[in-house]
Formats: structure tokens, sequence, C-alpha cells
């Protein structure tokens, strides 16, 4: 901005009149900050404050309005003037409602509010938007089951053109292959009718969608609004251009022949869930040994799930789809005898209604693990009630309900090659993220890490081919707060693809995930970020006359935004930035910035805080608080009136990992005695919005030590904690600790340098 | 008057008897509702007392443990206080299994190793005779059926609780209180074991 006119607006509602002079904070911004324009008003967000700030924005004597009253992210839209950048300076939650009313200490923290209110527009620019034109709208789906097929109906109806592509010959995945469904209606209690055939219909008759089969991708580039999409198929590749694209490549089954000591191989008549679905579907349960109908069938659950050493994880369907295969079973011949031996009975959803059922039908549950099954159809239970192994003879057939394995590779195709070489572990797609007192993970070599087979959509990125994964190879989809988030803007991933599920879940899931793809080219369209950050238009820019083409910033960008130009400077692909700054984070020579948030704005604010001398015995604090959760949590803490230390200062940062450690030992150098960041859990159970963020923060910290030792400073004088949003109560006892350990160091001796 | 046990039924854990206790035992067919909770055996006020506990019992039913069932402890000590079938979220009527399968166990010939069915018996001759029960001879009928030296033995032994009571006129000696109408008694528990037999089939 060539022509900043900075104007401060001090609010004296909201009790903030009350817990502070604000008087003397008027004083303060046209005396020593000296901007031109200082007000207060009793009520700043109703319509004569709000009017204010308008006519001077209109008369052009403020393009800056910094609105010292409540938080960042209320009243937003009273605030929001045409023409003008506003600055949020919050003396209400972190101020007024946290800290006691006219003391000394609070009125400091107040003016240092201001301060920073102002040094923060000193540094900041309107954002240049950069829209491109003729972005195309069309949604890509990979693969055409029950959830591809609930895709392209979903995103017909939102009025994009789709484009769904199935790998094999036929539509409906290994749902069409059902006899019958679990129940999705009320009253829930017997197996369905299966409808995967009038999906396929409702998707061949829909006059917006392209289906073509016996396609795979061979290979994506670009980026949200225009990806380019070889497509092959038998007769040759096709490119096309889509704006997002949804995965729905489902799962396949866990290889039963790895079951040996369950019986499989050893018996004919020990066949897996999805083999007796195809009985059920072909005229009826017969023995594969002598074509007789069994009259004593035992379901052996869990078989190969919840198992370290075959599936770690729960596959989620095969307790609901035993239950519906042994009523089946009861329902074809009542005398017929039908255990169910289970470990725990998982019943998501209305599901515990069909159990309920197959109960009442006679079915006999038994609470047990299979310890084995013998090729004379003895299974040994280890009855977990009785405390006894149990031999059940006399069986005639053994279904074991083995687990499901996702699909986030096509294990037809050939590994990828070169992922190890390309970025080596920054990138490798299932590489842990490190997380605060946890001994290093080892990352597991790339060949181990990546299941077999290919990349799905191979991605021509720098960060290599395969849709990043996380734990037990499925497809990462911010699993715990953000569903359908993959770490490739506008790509989502929905069903058992990305988490085990049914057709009902999946179903959801689909429209879930649709919707995240409508957005993702919406905002590709305007500019704008999508989630966290909606709506925001500034862009990472690069200065490359300092660049040293390190390629941190390509390695540490969690969405892979970022390739390299010929000649190896760093290339933003603009539709698939988050705007975390984690790439401003990132690079060591600090040449990256954004108009409205950069290393320097952020220097400027911890610079304008004033320091009390050390005869004063005031400690001061820095905090770099997450503006996702940790800023919203300390906004609760004073909601709810819990105090806040008076000694802090805080600074929002859009992501910790847009932290530049240099802020750090900013801070130090210019006095304070310590420096707390605030972000949200990292690890595989991470919560980062921008999932790698506090996980790399995690790691720059490990360096900081050195750079405090060189100060000749303690090293638990940084910390950094996990807050979520829902830390509201505890987190003013986190600081409070936090500044009693300072308190125990003693002040920093830089004070007054 | 029941169906007889399953034929196979004579292995140790015979897969039949869980459909057998369905369609036989009074209250049976409910008892695949059972989730394993323990809500039973956690309420019962003589469970310390019993080998299993209803929940038990029940897993056992399903793995088909028949001699093991008919042989518990669990079946003779049940109160019939209810409090089991009164807090079973699944709705089981599990006083009635219990109470079933002892009369079960008592028509298909377990009953002579278990002490309680033997006690249970004499309690109920002496109050189907009386029309309540008169300690002397219902405790002489007990003692008495395990043989005549064991019978001795037990009696002596307990001899000094017996003066005790006789002394508190807690037991008294000489021709045994009645009821007034034995007769109607009689014609009642006809007319209930008629019904029993009609409808011996299962269900609660
Ligand atoms: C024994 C059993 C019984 C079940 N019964 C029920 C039930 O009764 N009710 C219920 O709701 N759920 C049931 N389920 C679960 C249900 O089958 C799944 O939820 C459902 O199949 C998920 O559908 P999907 O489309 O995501 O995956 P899939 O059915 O696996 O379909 C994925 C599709 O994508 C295609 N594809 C894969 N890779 C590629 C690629 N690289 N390029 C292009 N296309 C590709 C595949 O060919 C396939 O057509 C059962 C599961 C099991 C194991
Ligand atoms: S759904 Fe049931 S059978 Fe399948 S893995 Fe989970 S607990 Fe085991
Ligand atoms: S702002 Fe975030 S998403 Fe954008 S390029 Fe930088 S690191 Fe990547
Ligand atoms: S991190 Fe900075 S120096 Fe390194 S490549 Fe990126 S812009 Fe250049
Ligand atoms: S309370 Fe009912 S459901 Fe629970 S263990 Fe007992 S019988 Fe079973």
């Amino acid at each position: 901005m060539t022509d900043r006119k900075p104007g401060v607006y001090i609010c004296k509602g909201c009790g903030i009149g009350e817990a502070v002079d604000t008087g003397a904070l008027e004083a303060l911004a046209s005396g020593d900050l000296k901007v031109p324009v200082g007000k207060q008003h009793d009520f700043l967000c109703g319509a004569e404050g709000v009017a204010t700030i308008e006519k001077d924005v209109a008369d052009g004597l403020v393009n800056q309005p910094i609105i010292a009253a409540c938080s960042q992210r209320v009243m937003t839209d009273q605030f929001n003037f045409d023409g003008a950048q506003t600055v949020r300076a919050n003396l209400r939650e972190w101020v007024a409602w946290a800290m006691p009313a006219g003391e000394e200490d609070t009125q400091m923290a107040a003016a240092d509010q201001v301060r920073m209110g102002v040094a923060q527009a000193s540094k900041m620019d309107v954002p240049e938007a950069r829209v491109e034109e003729g972005l195309n709208t069309r949604i890509l789906v990979v693969g055409g089951g029950s959830t591809g097929l609930n895709a392209a109906l979903e995103a017909a109806a939102t009025g994009h053109d789709v484009l769904l592509i199935e790998k094999t010959g036929k539509l409906g995945g290994w749902g069409a292959q059902w006899s019958k469904r679990m129940p999705h209606r009320p009253p829930y209690r017997d197996p369905q009718d299966n409808n995967v055939s009038s999906l396929i219909e409702a998707v061949q008759g829909n006059s917006a969608i392209t289906v073509m089969t016996d396609t795979t991708v061979a290979e994506t580039d670009g980026m949200p609004g225009r990806f380019n999409v070889k497509l092959a198929n038998g007769s040759g590749e096709k490119q096309e251009t889509v704006g997002a694209i949804v995965v729905a490549t489902g799962w396949r089954p866990y290889d039963a022949t790895k079951l040996g000591h369950l019986g499989y191989g050893a018996s004919p008549d020990v066949v897996t869930g999805v083999e007796l679905e195809g009985m059920l579907a072909n005229g009826g349960v017969k023995r594969k040994s002598d074509g007789a109908v069994p009259r004593t069938v035992a379901f052996a659950l869990c078989a190969g799930s919840r198992d370290p050493e075959h599936l770690p994880y729960c596959s989620s369907v095969c307790c609901g789809s035993s239950i519906k295969q042994a009523l089946q079973i009861v329902e074809a011949d009542p005398e017929a005898m039908v255990y169910i031996i289970f470990q725990e009975l998982r019943t998501p959803g209305t599901a515990e209604e069909f159990y309920r059922q197959a109960q009442e039908a006679g079915v006999i549950f038994m609470k047990g693990k299979v310890k084995s099954v013998g090729a004379d159809l003895t299974v040994t239970v280890d009855d977990e009630l009785l405390g006894q192994e149990i031999p059940m003879t006399g069986l005639d057939m053994v279904v074991l309900a083995t687990g499901r394995v996702p699909k986030a590779t096509d294990p037809d195709k050939p590994a990828a090659e070169g992922g190890e070489e390309q970025l080596a572990n920054d990138i490798n797609p299932v590489a842990p993220i490190a997380r605060a007192g946890e001994a290093e993970i080892a990352t597991p070599a790339w060949s181990e890490a990546v299941p077999e087979g290919g990349p799905i959509l191979n991605l021509q990125y720098r960060q290599g081919p395969h849709l990043p994964m996380l734990a037990d190879g499925f497809a990462d989809s911010h699993f715990i707060c953000f569903p359908y988030e993959t770490r490739r803007t506008g790509i989502y991933t929905c069903g058992p693809v990305r988490r085990p599920m049914d057709m009902a879940e999946s179903a959801e899931d689909a429209a879930g995930a649709v919707l995240k793809a409508v957005q993702a080219i919406r905002s590709a369209q305007g500019g704008m970020s999508l989630h966290p950050r909606v709506g925001d238009l500034s862009f990472p820019k690069f200065g490359l006359d300092i660049c040293t083409k390190c390629r941190r910033c390509t390695v540490e960008c969690p969405f892979g935004a970022i390739d390299e130009n010929e000649e190896g400077f760093p290339e933003l692909n603009a539709t698939r930035c988050r705007r975390c700054g984690t790439c401003m984070g990132a690079c060591p020579v600090r040449t990256i910035s954004f108009d409205n948030y950069n290393v320097q704005m952020v220097s400027e604010m911890i610079s304008a805080v004033e320091i009390p001398d050390e005869f004063s015995e005031k400690y001061r604090i820095l905090i770099l608080a997450c503006e996702n959760d940790a800023a919203p949590a300390l906004d609760m803490a004073g909601i709810n009136r819990h105090s806040l230390n008076a000694e802090i200062r805080l600074i929002p940062v859009r992501c910790l990992g847009s932290v530049n450690m240099l802020w750090i030992s900013d801070a130090f150098q210019r006095g304070y005695d310590g420096a707390m960041l605030m972000g949200c859990r990292s690890g595989d159970d991470y919560q980062c919005h921008f999932v790698k963020g506090s996980g790399i923060a995690e790691e720059r910290m490990a360096n900081v030590g050195q750079t405090l030792q060189s100060l000749m400073l303690e090293e638990g004088r940084v910390r950094s904690v996990e807050v979520s949003i829902a830390d509201s109560a505890k987190v003013g006892k986190m600081i409070d600790e936090f500044v009693e350990e300072i308190r125990g160091y003693g002040m920093n001796p830089f004070k007054g340098f | 008057m029941t169906v007889a046990l399953p034929e196979q039924a004579t292995r140790k854990y015979d897969l039949g008897f869980a459909r057998w206790v369905r369609d036989n035992v009074n209250g049976g067919a409910k008892m695949s509702m059972c989730m394993q909770c323990g809500m039973c055996s956690g309420s019962c006020p003589i469970g310390t007392e019993m080998d299993q506990g209803p929940r038990k019992l029940f897993m056992m039913i399903r793995a088909g443990m028949k001699d093991e069932v008919f042989n518990s402890s669990t079946i003779w000590n049940c109160t019939s206080c209810y409090n089991c079938t009164v807090r079973c979220p699944r709705g089981v009527p599990v006083t009635y299994i219990i109470q079933d399968l002892a009369a079960k166990a008592v028509e298909f010939g377990y009953v002579k190793k278990v002490e309680n069915a033997r006690f249970a018996k004499a309690f109920w001759w002496s109050a189907k005779t009386f029309g309540r029960t008169d300690e002397r001879l219902m405790t002489a009928k007990y003692y008495f059926s395990f043989g005549l030296v064991e019978g001795m033995k037990r009696g002596l032994a307990n001899l000094k609780i017996a003066i005790g009571m006789v002394r508190t006129k807690r037991m008294h000696i000489g021709m045994p209180h009645k009821i007034k109408d034995t007769k109607g008694l009689q014609a009642i528990l006809a007319k209930a074991a008629e019904i029993d037999a009609r409808e011996s089939k299962g269900g609660a």
C-alpha cells in the first residue's frame, strides 16, 4: 500500500470502558503512535459507531481502520468497510474480560494491543487477487461403485457436469453383487432389497453424467479449476480437463489365503463373507465340497481384522454383513443353526436393531475369538466369558468375515517410480508427523510405507504421484476434524477408500466430498482460498532475487502447492494453495510473504510491545496462537471470564507452520522473558487444520534450543503446547504454569538492549 | 412332558443344546436376546453363593455345556427374587429360565449329584404334603436322602442347633403342623400340573 492512512477506533462498550482507561489509549494512538485519526465510541459496532468509521473512510481520512474492540472472530460484517483494510486489536476477550479491571497491568496489556494493531497495519497491504478466467467446472469421479455412483448423482444435482470413470467393464462395484442390503430404512430390522441397480440406471439416464468404463487415470496434472487428466482405456489415452476430482475407488477383500490358521484353503467349506454373498445371490448357499445345503454354520468375525498380524483396524461392515447373511440362511431354513462368534459386536448407526432381529430369529451369538479352524471344520473358540477354549464340532460350513483393504493405490498398476528419490521422507505420503515429547518415529521406507500397486491419479506433482495416505493405507482425509479434505487441494476422497464404511454411510460421504469439490471449483474461480481461510485472496509471493533454491517451501507445503520451474525456483500452483503460510515459516531467507501476512509484520508486532525494564518485576511472555483453535479457545476463556495472565502478549498466527523461528529470536532479543506456541494437535491423529503445520513447527522448534543457548538463555523459556478449541477452561492455567516457570528462571538479561 | 434332550447331546460341547433350551425351557425363546452384559449376575443377592451366575450360565448354554449347566448350583440357589428379570435390559425372563432348568434337571435325572436339588425335593415334599414346611421332617428327609449313615451324621452334627430351635419354639416336636385344607391344596397342584403338561413347550 503506497499511502497508508491508519485510524484507531476504541470501543468502550461490552465492559471495555470499565476495565481500561480508553482515553489514555486514544492519547497513546494520536501521541506516541502518531496515528492521524484516533477516536473512542461507547458502542462501536452500533449504527452510529460504524457510521463514524464509514465516514472517515469515505472522506479519505482512513484506509486502515484499527478496531480496538472485540475479537477478530466477531462483528466481521459490521467492521468491513469498502475500500479499506480492517485490522483488529482484541481489547474485549483478551483484556477487559480476562484481566482485572482498572489495574495497571491490564491497562498495559490494552495499550500493547493497540500498539500491535498499529504495527500490524504498517506492514499490511490489501491482497491483490489473482483470478483466472475460463476455469473448468466439471467434476471427475474416479470409481463407479455405489459411492462413486452416488457422488456422480450428487454432483449432477448441484448443476455440475460429471465425468465418471470406472476401471472395470461394469458399474456398481462390490455393492452390485450383494443379494440383499443391510437395512438402511426404518424399522432397520430386515435385510432389504439391493438397490444398486437403480443407482446405475439413474446415472446412465442422467444427461449431465458421462460414464467411461474400462478406464483409469494415467496421469493428473494441474490444479483446482484446471486439472489435466490423461485417461487410459484399452484403446488408448484421452486428455480431459476437469475442475475437481472425487476419488471413490473403494476397497478389496483382505487376502484370505493369509488366514491359513482359520482353515481357509484347508477345507473347501471354509469360505469368506464375499464368497458367501456370491452364493446367496446365485441360487443359495451350498457346500463347495458336496453341494449340500449346510444346516449348521458358524461365522468367524474379525477374520484378519483387528489383528496386529493382519489388518490392525476394524473393517466396520463385517459384523453387519454377517448378521445379514445369517438372517438370510435362517430365513431359508428356520431349523438351520447359525452361530456368530464375535469379539465385540460392532453395530454402528441403527445396526443394533438388526442385531436384535437376528437374536430373535435364533441366531446364536458367542463372544470369543476363533483360534483355529480345522480341515474337519472344528472351530476352536477362545471363549472370553467362560474363560476356556471351546471346540465346536459338527459344523457344515465356516464363514470367515474377512476384512477390507482400502484401494488408495491401484494394485494392478506397477509401483510408481521415483517416489523415494523425489523428495525423500519429507513428502512421503505416509511419513509420520512428529509429535512433541515423543521419540522420533522412524520413517518407513517408501516401499514399505506405500501399499503395493501404483498411484490412482498418478499426480505429476513435485511431491510425488500418490494421494497422501495416513495410517494403514487409507487415503488421508483429515480424519478427525474435516472429513474428505486430502492433502491435495481439489481432490477429495469418500467411501471405504478413506475409512471403512457401508453403502449408506458412503452415500452421505459421497455427498460431502462432492460439496467440497464444488467449493474448490467456486473458490478457484474467485481466486479465493478454501477451508479454513475461506475467501482469503492473499497468496504467498516469492522474492526470487534472494531465493537460494533450497526447496524447503516445496518440501514443507502440506498441500503440494509448490513446484519448481526450469531454473529450480519455486513456482506456485495458485489454486492448490490454502494460504497456511507454512512455506513462509519454512523459508530460511524469509523471502516468502503474503500481502496481508508476512514475517516482517509479525516481527513489527513483537517489537511494538513495550518491554518494562528489569527492575519493574513485570514479565513479558509472547504467545503465538494458531487462529484456528488456540485463538478461539483464548476468546472463549475471556467470554467465560476465565482469567488470563496480564503479562502475556498474544499474536494470532495462521498456523503454527507459518511461524518463522526468527520471531522467537526477535522476541528474546527484544527482552521478552518467554515464548509459547499454541497450536493444534500433531501426529497421526492430528487436528491441525493445515494437516502438517503444527507438526512441522514441532520439528523446527527442535532447533530453537540452539538459538537460545547461543543467547545464553534457558531452553525452557520456549514451549509449544497443543490447545484445542474445547480447552478454554484450561488454557489460562497452562499459561499461568508457564509464567511461573519463567519466573523461576528470572528475567531475560537482554532487557534494555 | 418335555421333548427329550437332543440325541447328540451327549458330547461335552453340544451345538444343539442352545436350540433345545430355546424350544423347551420356559422363557428359553428369549434367551437368545441376552447380550452378556452381566446385569443379572451383578444384581443377584446370592450371586456369591452361585458357581456360575445367570450370565455365565447362559453363555454355557450357548456353548452347549449341557452337563455343566444341569449340574450347576446356580439353578438351585436362585431364590426367585426376580431382581435379575426386572433389571435385564434385554427383557430376558432370567428367573423363569433358571427355574425351568431346575425342573428339567430333575426330569432328566441330574439331581442326584446336586445337594441343593435334594434339599429342594425335601422342601417340596413338605410343602406339598402339609401346605407348609415342617423343619424337622423336611430336614430329616433331606439328610437321609444321602443314606442312613450320612443322615445320622448330619443330624448329630446339627443337634445343638436343633435343640436351640426347639427351645425357642422355632421347631416343634410332635405331629407336623398342617394347613386347614390340604385337599384343596392337592387339587390346586394337580390342576397346575395339568396346565404345565398342556403348555410345557417354551415361551415366556
Ligand atoms: C461381505 C460384505 C457384505 C456387505 N454388505 C453390505 C450391505 O449389505 N450393505 C451395505 O451398505 N454395505 C455392505 N458392504 C459394504 C459395501 O460393499 C461397501 O460399503 C461398498 O462396496 C462401498 O462402495 P464403493 O463404491 O466405495 O467401493 P467399491 O464397491 O469397491 O467400488 C469401487 C469401484 O471403483 C472402481 N475402481 C477401483 N479402482 C479404480 C481405479 N483406479 N480407477 C477407476 N476405477 C476404480 C472399482 O472397479 C469399483 O467399481 C458389504 C461388505 C462386505 C465385505
Ligand atoms: S465390523 Fe465387526 S467383524 Fe468386522 S472387523 Fe469390526 S468388529 Fe470385526
Ligand atoms: S501458503 Fe500453505 S498451501 Fe500455500 S504454498 Fe504456502 S505452504 Fe503451501
Ligand atoms: S524456501 Fe525460500 S529460499 Fe528456499 S526455495 Fe523456497 S523461496 Fe527459495
Ligand atoms: S441381564 Fe439380561 S442381557 Fe444381561 S447378561 Fe443377564 S440375561 Fe443377559
